[in-house]
């Protein structure tokens, strides 16, 4: 068999504490800005029994007037991103701009984008069902200025 | 607590251990996260680093960088699966990977199912050589593999106790299962979705087990490879209805596993052997290279000191016919 110092084994306690101890107190302090030792906040938060779920997209509309869904696919750019920084749009709609840059990186021979807007499909949940009936709601919008 | 936590593992353990995580990391750039390599199209604006960025001098990910990284990393994690130079081809790919998540991380949505992944990567280095096969047995090998455990067990009561920091006891009877079927539930979801009361029994139950995960330290070897083995179904139910798949901690949990016992090389040779020496099909396979399919047959291979009970039911299953599985 194969056995460790006392150092070796000294070390590898201090170590494992260590990384136990950073991720109790990224757990109980932390964000996710304190990646890897964030708290494991996937669908942690609480959603009362009778609201309403977003399921948000990014949509453009193009020279021609067709509407362009502008997911990760298009963009490189994940649904997820959108959301965790919805406030920054919503505050300097201009922002989007950058989401016309990416899909224009992806699509060189596409048309361009004159519009990015953000919308959420509202939809209805009762008693912790989802009802089937929805409503959209465009949150941010940008326009080219022409 | 340092015996348990530095209990030696067969170095065949920690062998098949590193050839699973270092393939996965080559997978992971290519198949698993490729949206990863599309951080070269977004605008560097738009990248905004975490904690962790801002501390140490990492620079902005331009089409350069990013392509310096995974052209880099690829090959380093595939030289790292066959075991050859552990510490310097273990430490290359962890400090790569490490900042292949720290890009990916960096645009405003972080994921929570690397940190068992990564405590792998970090701890794989130290465990030395190890060979396929090798029934003796590592302490260094055993902490690595313990520490991914710990890691792994973490996510779920850690995960636990985030729900009841952000969401609070009343997350048990909400909708946050309902959310996600909208979001991006599939169509096995959306029936399930209409059963009266179910998602919010799965919810408690969902809590439940994430608080009691820690228990698996304290079964028997037999009790603990069935609730891992729960914790597998967990994840598949989960891609089956929300299609998040966790794939970095469904394969850091293999820590849990007798992995010495899968020989998919060992396996395609007896495999080929055989149908060479197929004009006396009665003889018993040469140099012992038995497969697992033959549970009869006497195996070489499990030492008289290997920690697996006899009693443990086979994990394996006829595998041979899926051919080899290490470059």
């Amino acid at each position: 068999m194969e056995t460790l110092t006392t150092l070796g084994r000294a070390v590898r306690l201090g170590a494992t504490a260590l990384g136990l101890a950073l991720l109790l107190v990224g757990t109980i302090w932390g964000v996710d800005d304190d990646f890897p030792f964030g708290p494991f906040r996937m669908y942690s938060t609480s959603e009362p029994p009778n609201a309403p779920a977003p399921d948000t997209r990014v949509e453009g509309l193009d020279r021609t007037g067709a509407v362009v869904a502008l997911g990760q696919e298009a963009t490189g750019i994940r649904r997820a991103e959108i959301e965790g920084r919805q406030s920054r749009y919503a505050a300097d709609p201009a922002l989007l701009r950058q989401v016309a840059d990416a899909y224009a990186e992806r699509h060189p021979g596409a048309p361009g984008l004159v519009e990015v807007r953000i919308v959420i499909r509202w939809y209805g949940i009762h008693q912790g069902r989802p009802t089937g009936r929805w409503i959209d709601e465009t949150t941010v919008r940008w326009q080219a200025s022409r | 607590m340092t015996r348990w936590l530095t209990e030696a593992v067969p170095r065949g353990r920690v062998a098949a251990f590193r050839t699973l995580v270092y393939l996965f990391v080559a997978a992971d750039l290519v198949v698993f996260t490729p949206w990863i390599r599309t951080r070269a199209d977004v605008p560097g604006e738009l990248y905004q680093p975490l904690l962790i960025g801002r501390l140490l001098p990492l620079p902005t990910p331009t089409p350069t960088v990013v392509a310096a990284i995974f052209w880099t990393l690829l090959p380093l994690a595939l030289l790292a699966a066959t075991g050859r130079a552990p510490r310097l081809l273990g430490w290359s790919v962890f400090a790569l990977y490490f900042e292949w998540m720290i890009i990916a991380m960096s645009y405003g949505k972080v994921d929570h199912d690397r940190i068992g992944l990564l405590v792998a990567l970090a701890a794989l280095p130290t465990a030395g050589r190890a060979r396929h096969g090798d029934p003796t047995r590592t302490e260094a090998g055993g902490w690595a593999l313990r520490v991914t455990q710990i890691a792994v067990i973490c996510t779920y009561f850690l995960a636990a106790w985030a729900k009841l920091r952000f969401g609070g006891l009343d997350w048990a009877t909400g909708s946050v299962l309902a959310r996600a079927i909208i979001r991006r539930g599939t169509e096995f979801a959306d029936l399930i979705a209409q059963v009266p009361y179910l998602l919010i029994v799965a919810q408690f139950g969902i809590l439940a087990f994430e608080l009691l995960s820690p228990v698996v330290f304290l079964l028997p070897e037999r009790w603990r490879l069935a609730m891992v083995g729960f914790f597998y179904s967990f994840h598949l139910a989960t891609i089956a209805t929300i299609t998040i798949s966790f794939a970095p901690h469904l394969v850091a949990m293999a820590s849990f596993l007798p992995l010495e016992r899968i020989r998919p090389l060992v396996w395609a040779r007896s495999l080929i052997t055989r149908r060479r020496d197929g004009a006396a099909p009665t003889g018993p396979a040469p140099d012992g290279d038995v497969p697992a399919s033959a549970p009869h047959d006497d195996v070489p291979a499990p030492a008289p000191h290997d920690d697996i009970p006899t009693a443990a039911p086979p994990l394996t299953g006829p595998a041979p016919a899926v051919g080899p599985a290490t470059p």
